[in-house]
């Protein structure tokens, strides 16, 4: 199979988190985005990797994935904080870092 | 040991007690101070006198002997050596200055024995001496210019050491100050010669500046009136002088020391000891003789007015060095350096005498409430009078023989030079005259209020003022408190004025026309390669000159017994009722203070508030927020973009991935 | 081998260690860091051999090869008594903060004397740095610690203060940067090859065109360290806010850095555009002469009073410097030891008055030396070597320096003179009005304590000890001071 396939199927996911991450006021969905787009940067990845014979390009897709995972966990920590803390779930009303 | 030997030791000496005192002034008991800084420089005198036959053992022209301890700084072609040079005149001086400068730290152990800085106040005047014979022995211009700043430093201390005084700080400050300003000059001077010859070696220089320089050329010329700056400042030559009566603040062998031994003389030594530039520069050494001639008669004309007893003596100072620039200027080397060594004599003497009396009258200096001392203190009397005998060139004393060398070499010299002979005659009246205002008004007289008690054996007490702005005094850091010592009651005053009155009188018989001429000859191992040395007068002209001599002084010393002995002071109040605004005039001693004061000083100080007040506070400061703004300005424009919203930095951040990707597609492509 | 290295970070190890050890203790750390690294700087000076220009004690290793960067350090003969002079005056400026229990909260003295190692690190990296993005790197790393150390550690208004210091003290640091960028890729545009080494860059000069801006980048980050006149601003409010070792520091070594760049860098590296500015430079030192005396005796301020002094002696530097000769060179690099020694025993007279008159202001003094004839004798030898007496090692330097210039621009040493006699009257009259004269009612004078005596004695027996022999430097420097000059002479002589 052509890689041009693997290449589109990764491009869409990597539109449906990037749209998803500029919609939606969740944090937990702007995480889910993240992984997803994440993913689609793996799925690249990996088809490259295996139309040339590469092997570079799965070593970084395990990278990838080990960041993704320590990524998820602090994503996710702080979200179990503010939702401790009872803040509102809602990026836009964190705007702390305003110049 | 070498005569260079000798040299050292004379220099370590003095260094060595001023150290010693400095170190251990806790640990010494009572006078002991004084009896430390009295044998350093006791035997440095020695030393000098073991220089002296040691020199005298060479051939005559094999006097002039350079040795050097240390390479101080050798670097980028300029080479500099801890050196010094033996020769006739630097022996000469050194035993002028050892000699008097004992005998004043003698008269000093007892004179402030009841100081609280009595340690301090030997540990300074060692250090002056040691200064003073540095500057002497000194073997190149980078050395002379030290020991000259390090006299200038000695004297500040020495100057302000009652600390506590406000007036005796600024003193010192102005005599620090002016002479700073002289040794720049000097340095200049040293820079020119490095620039021409390369060295600042004395005799090296001496040696090269005859193929270097033509007669009168542009650069000899400045170098020499730049020296004359030094000279001048030091020497307290018009219109540099200003320091010198102020001076007077210091305790008064202080002052002795000043104007006898150390300080002031520099100018002189420095001009004879650079005769080859000058004798190459007839202009500047012409300049050098007017100025001269200037301040003795502007400084005569001052100590007649004047009315505090230390400061009549010190205007008499600046006239007799007057008469000593004007010797080595117009060429008279010997006759210049013998005035010196007589007025080191007498000036030292009459100071000592002033201090006694000063004592006497609990610290106050006004003539006009002095008189009649001569049966309260007939010692201190007796010696004063011999003084101002010697400072008026009485017929016989040592002044007199001394004085009136310079003038018969001035006619022999002829022409032009004949201004100095008559101004200095002129000079000697008005010497004679206020020599003698301060011997009758002393001595003479009805006894005043002091001088009567003192008949009855009574030292009058009381608390010390200071005479310059009547407040009291603040005797916590030493101040010759209530305690004052004067030369009948205290040994070492005695003896030391006892020693100079010999030398007063008696020192000019080292030098009569005719007869004698030891100075002539030993001087001749320095000054033999000058063709101005070796003219002379007859003797016939010079006891021409000095019978002249001998009739002004008589005269004026027959005016002062007219105006203060035989009218009672009658004479002089009516000639100020007369002439009020000479007297002014003069009693503001021709307001040369109060220029210095409108043309240097309030600029600088002018100058230095408007640029705090506005430069500093436009211009330095509105760079800097000139610079913040534009930084400020900057952060405005980025801060907008830092909205705080999570998802519009994602945004943003998408949009720049898109763009580079649509921009490696358009390169690609 | 790596002996330049130890020298180098040993202050900043100690400085780290200072946070493991328990607070009380982390001064005497510091203390003995400091110690050691001046052991180690006196080492180096014994080590040292004279006559020789070039580098000594070098050490070259590869650090970012993709951008011609190395890790170069050496010593010759401009840098190897500055090196000395920090180290003994970063010992100096320890030993008096942790005799007097500085700062005052002992909460944050771990990080007061991690700062000071810090900073002792980054001097002496610029003192040895033999390549060129290195020195700014050192150079730029030297802020860093003092504007905590100010800002954190200072008096009133320290925070206005710091600020103006960085504002001035950056822009001038970000042209440097600039400049160094552009002298090596245009450099390299002829010789093919980037390299920032100074050895490389001084064998191919620049044209001249781009000699002249890469200069006044430089020129301008040098003196705004220093500082000179009209670029000053920053000194009047951060000598006010700093705490007094700090001052120390920041007069005595940070402001040579400025001076030592000229040497090191804008010379050999630009030298036609040395030439070219030579008038200006001259100017500025000689305005900075006048301006700083000048605003020195009409002070009342005393720290500011030595600082304005400092940029009057900065000012004798830059002369030196620019007369582009090697005896007014060889003064400035003397000139530069001897204002450090001087300044930093004057700054910490200043602290020890104000422990006892509770003032820094000069109308507010008087009558100290009345219970304290140790105190004053000190501070006396101290004055005489500011106003430069001669037989004091100033005076050689500026003996050197105007003499220099004065067989070059007569005009400008005879002016640059009257600096001389103003300086002996603001000296003197720092001298007095604090010393001398009655003592204010309610004022206690006192004597100093053992600790104060323990490093200001040093200090100043190192000013004597120097006065009697100046060629010690003037000797070392000469050769190096030399070589730094040798693009610039031809260029002179041809103009002739």
């Amino acid at each position: 199979m052509a890689v041009e396939w693997y290449l589109v199927l990764s491009s869409l996911l990597f539109a449906t988190g990037a749209a998803g991450l500029l919609i939606r006021r969740n944090p937990l969905v702007i995480l889910l985005c993240l992984e997803l787009m994440l993913n689609a940067g793996n799925l690249a990845l990996l088809a490259f990797a295996r139309s040339l014979g590469d092997m570079d390009g799965q070593i970084f897709a395990l990278v990838v994935m080990v960041v993704a995972a320590c990524e998820v966990v602090i994503g996710l920590g702080l979200i179990v904080a503010m939702y401790r803390r009872r803040l509102p779930l809602n990026v836009d009303d964190m705007r702390g870092l305003r110049g | 040991m070498d005569a260079s030997t000798f040299g050292w030791l004379v220099l370590a000496f003095p260094l060595a007690g001023s150290l010693l005192i400095a170190l251990a002034w806790r640990a010494l008991p009572g006078r002991t101070a004084g009896v430390i800084g009295t044998t350093a420089i006791g035997l440095a005198f020695a030393a000098s006198i073991g220089m002296l036959l040691e020199l005298l053992g060479e051939p005559a022209e094999e006097r002039q002997i350079a040795s050097a301890l240390w390479q101080y700084a050798d670097a980028a072609g300029i080479d500099i050596e801890a050196g010094i040079l033996v020769d006739p005149l630097s022996v000469f001086m050194c035993l002028v200055v050892t000699g008097v400068s004992t005998l004043i730290h003698l008269y000093s152990t007892a004179y402030m024995a009841s100081d609280r800085g009595y340690a301090r106040f030997f540990s300074y005047l060692n250090f002056f001496v040691f200064s003073m014979l540095l500057l002497v022995l000194a073997g190149n211009f980078v050395f002379l210019i030290i020991g000259w700043a390090f006299v200038g430093f000695a004297s500040y201390a020495l100057i302000s050491f009652w600390y506590r005084r406000n007036t005796a700080t600024t003193a010192g400050m102005k005599a620090f100050v002016i002479n700073v300003a002289g040794d720049v000059a000097m340095v200049i001077a040293a820079f020119l010669l490095i620039r021409d010859l390369g060295t600042v070696d004395y005799l090296e220089v001496f040696a090269g500046a005859e193929e270097a320089f033509s007669v009168n050329s542009g650069t000899i010329v400045a170098v020499c009136c730049l020296l004359l700056g030094g000279a001048f400042a030091k020497s307290a030559q018009v219109p540099l002088h200003t320091w010198l009566p102020d001076a007077m603040e210091g305790p008064t062998p202080v002052s002795a020391l000043i104007h006898a031994a150390t300080m002031v003389t520099a100018g002189v030594y420095l001009i004879a000891r650079m005769f080859p530039l000058y004798e190459l520069a007839p202009t500047a050494a012409d300049i050098a003789a007017f100025v001269g001639l200037a301040t003795l008669l502007i400084a005569a004309t001052i100590a007649l007015a004047v009315t505090d007893l230390k400061r009549i003596i010190a205007y008499s100072t600046m006239s007799q060095i007057g008469y000593m620039v004007v010797g080595v200027s117009i060429g008279a080397y010997s006759a210049g350096l013998f005035h010196l060594m007589t007025h080191a004599f007498f000036k030292a003497l009459l100071f000592m005498a002033a201090g006694s009396v000063i004592a006497a009258m609990a610290n106050r200096q006004n003539v006009d409430l002095m008189g009649g001392f001569r049966r309260a203190m007939p010692l201190t009397s007796a010696l004063l009078v011999v003084g101002a005998l010697a400072l008026a060139a009485f017929p016989g004393t040592s002044g007199f023989f001394s004085k009136d060398e310079i003038m018969a070499f001035a006619t022999e010299r002829g022409g032009m030079y004949l201004i100095f002979t008559i101004g200095g005659y002129v000079g000697a009246f008005l010497t004679a005259i206020y020599a003698f205002r301060i011997g009758f008004r002393v001595v003479a007289g009805e006894p005043c209020r002091e001088a009567r008690e003192l008949e009855q054996g009574h030292l009058v007490h009381a608390e010390p003022e200071n005479p310059a702005t009547g407040e009291a005094e603040d005797t916590d850091v030493g101040f010759p408190g209530p305690e004052h010592h004067i030369a009948e009651r205290a040994w070492p005053m005695a003896a030391a004025m006892a020693v100079l009155g010999l030398g007063a009188l008696f020192g000019g018989l080292v030098q009569v026309p005719g007869v004698t001429h030891v100075i002539d000859e030993f001087l001749a191992g320095t000054f033999d390669p000058s063709p101005l040395f070796h003219v002379e007068p007859s003797v016939g002209a010079e006891w021409l000159g000095l019978a002249i001599g001998a009739v002004i002084s008589l005269a004026g010393i027959a005016v002062a017994w007219y105006g203060w002995v035989a009218r009672r002071n009658d004479v002089t109040l009516r000639l100020i009722d007369r002439l009020p605004a000479v007297h002014r005039f003069l009693f503001n001693k021709w307001y040369f203070d109060e220029i210095q004061d409108a043309l240097v000083y309030r600029p600088a100080i002018a100058i230095g508030q408007f640029s705090s007040a506005v430069f500093e506070r436009y211009v330095v400061d509105g760079l800097v927020s000139g610079t913040v703004g534009v930084v400020r300005g900057a952060g405005v424009v980025v801060r907008g973009s830092q909205s705080g919203f999570v998802r519009a930095y994602a945004l943003l951040l998408l949009g720049g991935l898109l763009a580079l990707a649509l921009y490696f597609l358009i390169v690609s492509s | 081998m790596g002996f330049l290295n130890y020298v180098v970070w040993l202050p900043l190890a100690v400085g780290v260690a200072c946070f493991l050890v328990p607070r009380r203790v982390a001064p005497w750390l510091a203390l003995a860091g400091a110690l050691a690294v001046l052991g180690l700087a006196i080492g180096l000076v014994v080590d040292f051999e004279a006559g020789v220009a070039g580098i000594q004690h070098s050490v070259d290793e590869s650090w970012i090869p993709e951008l011609g960067v190395r890790y170069q350090l050496g010593v010759d003969g401009i840098s190897i008594f500055l090196i000395l002079l920090a180290a003994l005056l970063w010992a100096g400026a320890t030993a008096f903060s942790a005799l007097r229990g500085e700062p005052g909260d002992p909460a944050r003295s771990r990080l007061y004397y991690f700062l000071l190692g810090l900073g002792e690190t980054a001097t002496v990296g610029a003192f040895m740095a033999q390549d060129l993005l290195l020195f700014v790197l050192f150079f730029d790393l030297m802020l860093i610690p003092f504007f905590f150390l100010i800002g954190a550690f200072g008096g009133a208004n320290r925070i206005a203060a710091t600020t103006k210091m960085i504002v001035y003290t950056l822009v001038g640091s970000l042209l440097m940067l600039v400049g160094a960028i552009a002298t090596a890729i245009l450099v390299s545009q002829e010789t093919g090859e980037l390299s920032f080494a100074l050895a490389d860059l001084r064998e191919n000069l620049l044209a001249a065109g781009s000699q002249e801006w890469i200069f006044c980048f430089f020129a301008a980050a040098f003196l705004v360290k220093m500082p000179a006149f009209p670029i000053h601003g920053w000194l009047p409010d951060a000598y006010r806010a700093a705490p007094l070792p700090v001052l120390v520091l920041l007069s005595a070594v940070l402001s040579k850095v400025g001076a030592y760049g000229f040497l090191r860098i804008a010379l050999p590296l630009y030298p036609d555009a040395a030439v070219t500015f030579q008038e200006a430079i001259l100017v500025i030192g000689v305005a900075s002469v006048l301006y700083g005396s000048v605003m020195a005796f009409t002070q009342t301020n005393v720290r500011l009073i030595a600082g304005y002094s400092s940029i009057a002696q900065l000012g004798f530097i830059t002369l030196g410097i620019f007369a582009l000769r090697p005896d007014g060179a060889d003064g400035a690099v003397l000139h530069m030891v001897n204002h450090g020694l001087v300044v930093a025993p004057l700054f910490l007279i200043i602290a020890i008055l104000f422990a006892r008159t509770g003032t820094e202001d000069l109308r507010e003094m008087g009558g100290m030396a009345t219970r304290a004839p140790v105190l004053a004798a000190l501070f006396l030898v101290v004055t005489m070597a500011t106003l430069a007496i001669p037989g004091s090692a100033n005076f050689i330097g500026e003996f050197y320096i105007l003499n220099g210039l004065f067989q070059e621009k007569v005009v400008y040493a005879v002016v640059a003179s009257a600096g001389i006699v103003i300086a002996a009257f603001y000296a003197l009259r720092l001298y007095q009005r604090t010393m001398h004269n009655r003592l204010p009612e309610g004022m206690v004078s006192r004597e100093l304590s053992l600790r104060e005596a323990a490093v200001l004695a040093p200090l100043v027996a190192c000013i004597v000890a120097l006065a009697l022999w100046p060629g010690l430097i003037l000797e070392r420097g000469e050769a190096s001071v030399e070589e730094s000059l040798a693009a610039v002479e031809p260029t002179q002589v041809a103009e002739r």
